[in-house]
């Protein structure tokens, strides 16, 4: 057995594959049923569905600006782990349909799938010192200069998110999203404890 | 935040729900494909392929003797669990196919996805102190009475069922459940650590 505390690469590399491929197949649904949903894929996704661009790229391009914060602040380390998860994220997002042809999928069970999907590709992500990158890192920046929370700055660039797809979307197709995000919030804020997952 | 050496029954029973639905829908993706797996759900895959009837409810049927055991070696709390674990899990595979239907889907990449989502289901439901049931509890209860060590038993059992398969399903089929399977085992074998994950 390898140290309780500490991952070794190779854990840290399967739980971070496991994260991509779940986030991957999540974000594969999401675009499929036309959700929407917060944070830098939320942006990503309007974006994608505004100009008509490939989903994939945009999240892609999305993402880069935030490397060069994540560099300054958290180390040229986990700039390049960031870079390189969400480069296979991206990459596995353009994959999929190919290989996985969605049909017909009951929204309200999409909305749910999807929010799972996330939630234990977020906690497996994080657990192993992975990231898909992106706004949180810019919230953490502006609570260490302004002293704005970065959870309530998360929240409302949510709220933000929502409120713009609100003219892009239909609105049953915002109430099944905002259920989706529901579950994967929840899911979070249960499960992602340290006192419980104590490894690093 | 609650208290983090014990879950509460909220957080037990999300946990639970989380495996069930998750497992369900692995086992909607590997009847899909026609492909087959080890332990008590492959033994239900190959009656049910076998006779024609569902997935569920032979998968129901073949875990209730084990629950008498599960009380014997494991106690009450465990198997009322474990016995909710499999009821949901029945019950979602019948409802599940109404809710969700694949165009196409490549048997590789629905091999590695089952095996992910299967074995992040399993790890959810050990974590919250219930199982799917049936041989690993057989198994446990031969190596405390024989002396047998678990793990060759159920290598043991998964090695007759793979065998049995050959005879039911193409060669091709069987081989690729083989890669399923073992994503599977390898997501069980590097993460279920209670020296990690320390809440009971």
């Amino acid at each position: 057995m390898t140290d309780p505390n500490r991952h070794s690469p190779v854990e840290d590399a399967q739980g971070i594959a496991f994260g991509v491929t779940m986030a991957a197949f999540g974000m594969h649904i999401l675009t499929h049923m036309g959700f929407v949903t917060g944070q830098t894929t939320g942006i990503a996704v309007l974006l994608a569905y505004v100009t008509g661009l490939p989903f994939p790229a945009v999240y892609f391009a999305v993402t880069l600006p935030f490397l060069g914060l994540a560099w300054r602040r958290l180390g040229a380390r986990f700039a390049l782990k960031t870079l390189v998860t969400t480069a296979a994220l991206s990459l596995l997002v353009a994959l999929l349909p190919a290989w996985v042809d969605l049909g017909r999928i009951e929204p309200a069970f999409a909305a749910i799938l999807f929010g799972l999907l996330f939630g234990i590709a977020a906690l497996a992500a994080i657990r192993h010192g992975g990231s898909f990158g992106g706004l949180s890192i810019l919230w953490i920046e502006l609570q260490d200069r302004t002293g704005f929370r970065a959870g309530s700055a998360q929240l409302l660039s949510d709220v933000a998110i929502f409120g713009l797809a609100a003219f892009i979307v239909p609105l049953d197709t915002l109430a099944y999203s905002f259920l989706g995000a529901a579950v994967f919030s929840l899911f979070l804020a249960i499960n992602h404890r340290r006192d419980r997952y104590v490894a690093v | 935040m609650t208290d983090p050496a014990r879950h509460t029954l909220i957080e037990d029973a999300q946990g639970i729900a989380y495996g069930a639905t998750m497992a369900a829908f692995g086992i909607v993706i590997l009847t899909h494909l026609g492909l087959v797996t080890g332990q008590t759900a492959g033994l239900a895959i190959l009656i049910s392929y076998t006779t024609g009837w569902g997935f569920g409810p032979v998968f129901f049927a073949i875990n209730l003797p084990f629950y008498v055991l599960g009380y014997l070696r494991m106690g009450w709390q465990f198997t009322l669990k474990t016995f909710v674990a499999v009821a949901l899990l029945s019950a979602l595979s019948l409802w599940l196919p109404g809710q969700i239907s694949f165009a196409t889907l490549n048997p590789w990449v629905g091999a590695v996805l089952f095996g992910f989502l299967s074995g992040s289901a399993l790890l959810a439901l050990f974590r919250h102190g219930a199982s799917l049931g049936g041989i690993g509890i057989l198994a446990l209860m031969l190596q405390d009475r024989l002396g047998w060590r678990a793990g060759w038993v159920q290598l043991g059992f998964d090695a007759v069922l793979f065998a049995v398969a050959f005879a039911v399903i193409d060669t091709r089929l069987v081989i690729i459940s083989a890669s399923g399977a073992l994503v599977v085992n390898l997501v069980i074998a590097i993460n279920h650590r209670r020296d990690r994950y320390v809440a009971t």
